[in-house]
């Protein structure tokens, strides 16, 4: 006759519950912290002032509004925006003929800013922002 | 007579020290992220193409009611020019990295500033940008 044991009940230890749980926080919180980010670099050089702005009746003037973009004074939204601007740096080699100037109005949404940006870097060209102060910054 | 009483030796349970010695190192650790601006509200802006950006030696962020930020602290957009210029000290171009967090309804009014001032620092800029087609599917 075989004799059976009593089988013993063996409880994880409940002390170390809250410690994990903490720990467990803890860790994703300082996952959650060090998210790699996401966006768009420009390089730019540093601020000068320009007063003569002579030099620039060459290059490509861009104004940005709330509304729509202005190239070399015609009016047009984003995606013809993008073929002209193509067509028209494909022809200029120089580095200092593909400056587009960009000027935006006061009420210029961020959103529209950044698409005009990142159009005129995809097509090559150097953007230079023109200030109210007659400040020039040059973006690569 | 005296009984005696049993002397108890009180010593210390070891057993927890490892979890008390990885718990101040995370501590310590989230203390010396002396760049968190985790509390600054804005929603960033869209973009198709978007890539990954590499650390950055500051931060500058536009919150949703339209007030600068560098690091986290708040300060005024005339004297960001100087502060960034201490902070990215001698570092070399292309080890200049800037972050520039700017809310996605933030005019030109205030944010041009804030690049000129970046670029009066020679800061390496870097617009932090959600990626578009992620978003859509959300």
């Amino acid at each position: 006759m075989k004799l059976h044991r009593g089988k013993l009940l063996v409880d994880p230890p409940a002390c170390a519950s809250s410690d994990i749980a903490f720990t467990l926080i803890i860790f994703f919180l300082v996952c959650a912290a060090v998210q790699p980010e996401t966006g768009m670099s420009q390089l730019l050089p540093k601020t000068e002032e320009k007063s003569d702005k002579r030099e620039q009746s060459q290059n490509i003037e861009v104004s940005i509004t709330a509304s729509g973009i202005v190239l070399n004074g015609n009016p047009m939204q984003l995606p013809e925006f993008s073929r002209k601007l193509s067509t028209a740096l494909k022809a200029k080699t120089r580095e200092a003929d593909r400056i587009v100037v960009v000027k935006s109005a006061p009420d210029t949404p961020y959103t529209a800013w950044v698409a005009v940006s990142s159009a005129i870097e995809q097509a090559g060209g150097v953007l230079t922002l023109e200030l109210e102060s007659e400040k020039i910054i040059n973006v690569r | 007579m005296k009984i005696q009483r049993k002397q108890i030796t009180a010593s210390v349970p070891s057993f927890a020290m490892g979890d008390i010695g990885f718990l101040l190192l995370i501590f310590f650790v989230i203390l010396a992220r002396a760049q968190d601006d985790s509390h600054v509200q804005w929603q960033p802006a869209q973009l198709k193409d978007v890539e990954m950006a590499a650390a950055p030696l500051a931060s500058v962020a536009i919150d949703t009611g339209f007030k600068t930020y560098l690091d986290g602290k708040e300060i005024a957009t005339s004297e960001l020019a100087a502060a960034l210029t201490i902070l990215l000290g001698d570092a070399t171009a292309g080890q200049r990295n800037v972050f520039l967090k700017v809310h996605r309804e933030t005019k030109a009014t205030h944010f041009e500033p804030v690049i000129a001032a970046i670029s009066e620092a020679g800061g390496d800029l870097t617009h932090i940008l959600e990626p578009e087609e992620e978003t859509k599917k959300r």
